[in-house]
């Protein structure tokens, strides 16, 4: 007899925030002081910290799994949307036509789907989970339309990528099926062991590929990235940039560490153009910018470049530091929008470069914070953005992708000129403007300084995150191989 | 030998303290933000004096080494000392380090407090290169000097401070990449980035090579050599004067503490392959830049160019590969430190109250400013190498070095001397001779912090050029040591 055993418990996170969200639309309408949802939803993500830390690891049906792996990933995810919130409080009270509970509720929806990827046992719970994940976030920009319209271009763009990326996806899931008869990870990595239906199954994480660099915005697939950043709000630009590319690179990981882990040579082979375009196009494509946030969305581009060249080597320690890549990337996003936000809320116009001229003046603080930051992202030592640069980079010299490195290194010179420009402009530039300097305000600059402390600790001093991602890789790897 | 624990920590970290004093306290107040940052900066001083006494110069290897695991996974150390080659250099830095507070504590009006805070950076990096013994750590601070100076020149310099200061970014941020590349590959074949450790090992023929050329291209950039000198003058000419003392002082010395450091040892068989090739373009850097003097009509751009000159005698020294062109490739370097920036503190002084560099713009300022003009003649004595200054004595023993190596050489790079002499003399008769000119007339006189900037460079320039024994004695174990190695 078969019998499901629904273990509810692992899925505890996602259940509160499938509750505070539904929540959030059945109610908001009645209350009239939207702030309410900022405290529930501070409250819902603290209790997710809780349950996410205290809840045994274990399956929901053979879909989902929580173990070392899915849960590292989601307590990241889970600091990177706990820190999001707290930069949204302040955005929402410039910006209060957006305050509205189904701000947050939205917000959690993609934070689920986000979370049921990352933790997904076969390609269609995983298909499923980026859905969720990315159709609150076309809601999201879309809102924005009070501030502009182009949001609603912003929104179609991302959202037509995003149709494309499914297309490809499930061509690649069908081909999958076609060919094994399941769509579980375990199964793939089975026939790949025997040798069974390899083409097929290649071709499959080709398009299975595709889909993601969609959505990860590699080239030649890069385009909607600028018109989306720039048309959403700012703390929805720092979930698509930060925390979606976070779990996406999560979940590929996990395809290519569970299900096609034998092909993971070929398929650094295959990356390697695409990650030096994807570095190089990005890179260049910053320069001309004058927003700042379509700045950061080329440069978010290049980015993910960078963290993909560890796909090269197809060496397990290059996975574990592709996501310190990104992990790093995800605090200095967060901390970089924060202060953007700041800036916003005293003039508009601050978001585009040459109005930013020597706003050192009257704000030092927030002047130093985007110097360092911006460093960081240029990948000068003695920032995190170097070492994480620094480990991807000797993953490629070992794995003899010696003109790879030099010519991504050449890139990043050039990457370097978008932020040393906005540096010249801050620092060395005269003041346009006259303006009032806005209050610091706590919820906005906790995470601020985190991002900045993290940038400087791990800049110096990257062994615990690096020990504590590569030891759950170990960990992860280790209870496949017991289990098989 | 006194016990002193930590000493290179201390003098390393020890400008945190006066950054964080100077962070916390509020930015009108400049006064104070001046008086911390020149106390830190001469404690430090101190602190690299008591150092060099205590150090025991018949010891080739490594003293004072602190040890200390830093990354595991990549087996990398936070590993310090000094030994006769990096000595000099830190006393060097802190000074140059208390000299730009000095000379900047007028100059420098606006943002005072990122000022400060950034030469105090800056002299941590500086230190940082010089003591390090990690490949990584080394790289590390290399590359973090780049932020002071970047905003150093950008924000409180001359018109085309911008376009300068990017190129220098660019120039040396493209220049260490290849070196990082390199690094990264040595950790990988031989698993560590310890330098002591790395001496013994040995590479591939045509690895080694190319290894090499990954150090020099970074290391040349730095001094600069001859291909890839333009950012040098751009840099130079736009800096603020602190910011030209220490390109002129430190920074460029970087580059040479490199070569003599890493690419000898690491690399002896590629050293002796490429030696012709960078004597030569040393060669053509003192004389190209040499002749590119005569036709600067900018007293700063000048200099900078006649530094491109005196880092081509360094570079030849270094690479005649005999101890005689080593030591004096190293005192050079430290007179070329002392003369050069006193050279552009004297022209700062000058700027200050003009606001012209000029040449053009000046005459006769020997009758109207006679103090002014005598330091300024005697730094450029000093430059051109008279014998009794310090210039002569490292002139000397690079050609007598060069000498030994290639005689070829020796008689072009003679040639440089001459031009050097033809340059600095015209540049003094122009600017300090002839008509007044009716700009330099009531000048103010010379205020205390240019002349406690200013006087402590000329008894080191009469020291060394009288008694340069005891200079040498620091470096004359570790240099025999270090051509041991080479076959």
């Amino acid at each position: 007899m078969f019998t499901l055993n629904l273990n509810f418990s692992v899925l505890a996170v996602e259940l509160i925030f499938l509750i505070t969200g539904i929540f959030f639309f059945l109610v908001d309408k009645f209350i009239k002081n939207k702030n309410y949802a900022y405290y529930l939803v501070f409250l819902a993500i603290l209790l997710g910290f809780g349950f996410l830390m205290f809840t045994p690891f274990g399956d929901f049906t053979k879909a989902y799994q929580k173990d070392f792996f899915s849960a590292t990933i989601q307590l990241f995810l889970l600091i990177g949307a706990f820190l999001i919130v707290l930069i949204s409080y302040t955005f929402l009270q410039e910006f209060r036509a957006l305050n509205y509970g189904e701000f947050y509720g939205l917000f959690l929806f993609s934070l689920i789907g986000a979370f049921v990827m990352v933790a997904s046992q076969d390609l269609l719970t995983l298909y499923l989970g980026m859905e969720l994940m990315s159709i609150p976030v076309y809601f999201l920009i879309a809102s924005n339309f009070v501030y502009g319209r182009n949001s609603l271009e912003g929104s179609l763009k991302y959202f037509i990528a995003g149709a494309l990326a499914s297309a490809f996806i499930i061509l690649g899931l069908a081909l999958v099926y076609h060919s094994q008869g399941s769509l579980i990870f375990k199964d793939i990595f089975t026939n790949l062991a025997q040798g069974l239906n390899k083409k097929e199954l290649f071709a499959a994480l080709i398009l299975i590929l595709a889909g993601f660099s969609i959505k990860l915005s590699l080239v030649p697939f890069h385009m909607w990235a600028p018109d989306a950043y720039q048309a959403s709000p700012l703390p929805v630009t720092t979930f698509l940039a930060g925390i979606v590319k976070f779990a996406l690179m999560g979940a590929f990981i996990k395809i290519m560490i569970l299900g096609f882990s034998p092909l993971r040579v070929e398929l650094g082979t295959f990356l390697i153009p695409i990650a030096l375009i994807t570095v190089l196009i990005g890179s260049l494509l910053a320069i001309k910018q004058d927003n700042i946030v379509r700045m950061l969305a080329y440069s978010s581009v290049a980015h993910v470049g960078y963290a993909s060249l560890g796909f090269l080597s197809g060496d397990y320690l290059g996975y574990g530091f592709i996501l310190f890549y990104m992990l790093i990337y995800l605090f200095t996003t967060i901390g970089t929008f924060g202060l953007l936000i700041y800036l916003a809320s005293i003039k508009r116009e601050f978001l585009e470069i040459p109005s930013m001229s020597g706003i050192s003046q009257k704000l030092p603080l927030v002047a130093f914070l985007i110097l360092v930051l911006f460093f960081s992202l240029a990948g000068v030592p003695p920032t995190a953005g170097f070492m994480a640069k620094f480990y991807i980079f000797i993953m490629l010299v070992k794995g003899n992708f010696i003109g790879v490195a030099i010519l991504a290194l050449l890139f990043s010179v050039i990457g370097a000129y978008p932020y040393l420009r906005v540096i010249k402009v801050i620092y060395m530039d005269k003041p346009l403007y006259d303006y009032e300097k806005e209050r610091y305000s706590i919820s906005l600059f906790i995470p601020i300084i985190l991002s900045l402390f993290i940038v400087l600790l791990f800049g110096v001093y990257p062994k615990p995150a690096v020990d504590f991602i590569q030891r759950t890789l170990y960990l992860y790897m280790n209870m496949l191989l017991f289990h098989t | 030998m006194v016990n002193l624990p930590n000493i290179l920590s201390w003098i390393l970290w020890l400008p945190l303290a006066g950054i964080f004093l100077i962070f916390l306290l509020p930015r009108e107040k400049e006064n104070s933000i001046k008086i911390v940052a020149l106390l830190t900066a001469l404690f430090d001083f101190l602190l690299s004096i008591i150092l060099l006494i205590n150090f025991n110069y018949n010891e080739p290897g490594f003293q004072f080494v602190e040890k200390r695991l830093w990354l595991d996974y990549l087996n990398s150390y936070y590993f310090l000392g000094v030994d006769g080659i990096s000595i000099l250099f830190v006393p060097l830095s802190t000074l140059v380090t208390v000299l730009c507070i000095l000379i900047s504590w007028r100059s420098i009006t606006e943002k005072v407090k990122e000022f400060y805070l950034a030469l105090l950076f800056t002299n941590i990096a500086m230190v940082g290169v010089f003591l390090s013994l990690d490949l990584l750590l080394f790289y590390l601070f290399w590359e973090a000097l780049l932020i002071p100076m970047y905003l150093i020149i950008g924000i409180w310099g001359g018109p085309r401070r911008i376009y300068s200061t990017l190129k220098f970014f660019l120039y040396t941020f493209f220049g260490s990449i290849f070196m990082l590349v390199a690094i990264i590959y040595i950790f990988l074949q031989h698993g560590t980035f310890d330098y002591t450790a790395l001496l013994g090992k040995s590479f591939q023929p045509h690895i080694e090579k190319l290894l090499f050329l990954g150090f020099l291209i970074a290391f040349a950039i730095k001094v600069p050599m001859w291909p890839v000198h333009t950012w040098l003058p751009d840099a130079h000419t736009e800096a603020p004067t602190a910011g030209s003392v220490i390109l002129a002082g430190i920074l460029i010395k970087l580059g040479g503490y490199g070569m003599i450091r890493f690419l000898l040892p690491l690399f002896p068989q590629a050293t002796l392959y490429f030696a012709k090739l960078i004597l030569v373009l040393s060669v053509i850097a003192i004389i190209y830049a040499g002749l590119a003097c005569l036709w600067q009509s900018d007293l700063k751009r000048l200099i900078a160019y006649s530094s491109v000159s005196h880092m081509g005698f360094v570079t030849l020294g270094i690479f005649s590969l005999n101890p005689i062109g080593i030591k004096g490739a190293i005192l050079q370097m430290i007179n070329h430190g002392i003369v050069t920036g006193a050279l552009f503190m004297c022209v700062g002084v000058i700027y200050d109250r003009t606001h012209s560099r000029a040449i053009s713009y000046y005459g006769g300022l020997a009758s109207t400013f006679p103090l002014y003009a005598a330091f300024f003649m005697i730094f450029t004595l000093a430059s051109i190498g008279l014998p009794g200054t310090n210039g002569f004595i490292g002139e000397f023993l690079i050609l007598l070095g060069t000498f030994l190596a290639d005689k070829t050489m020796v008689v072009l790079a003679a040639t440089g001397v001459i031009i050097g002499a033809a340059y600095m003399l015209w540049l003094y008769q122009r600017v300090f001779f002839m008509k007044p000119s009716p700009n330099v007339y009531n000048l103010e006189p010379m205020k205390w912090n240019e002349l406690a900037a200013l006087i402590p460079m000329i008894f080191l320039v009469f020291l060394i050029g009288f008694y340069p024994n005891p200079f040498l004695d620091f470096m004359r174990a570790s240099v025999s040591h270090l051509l041991t190695n080479l076959p």
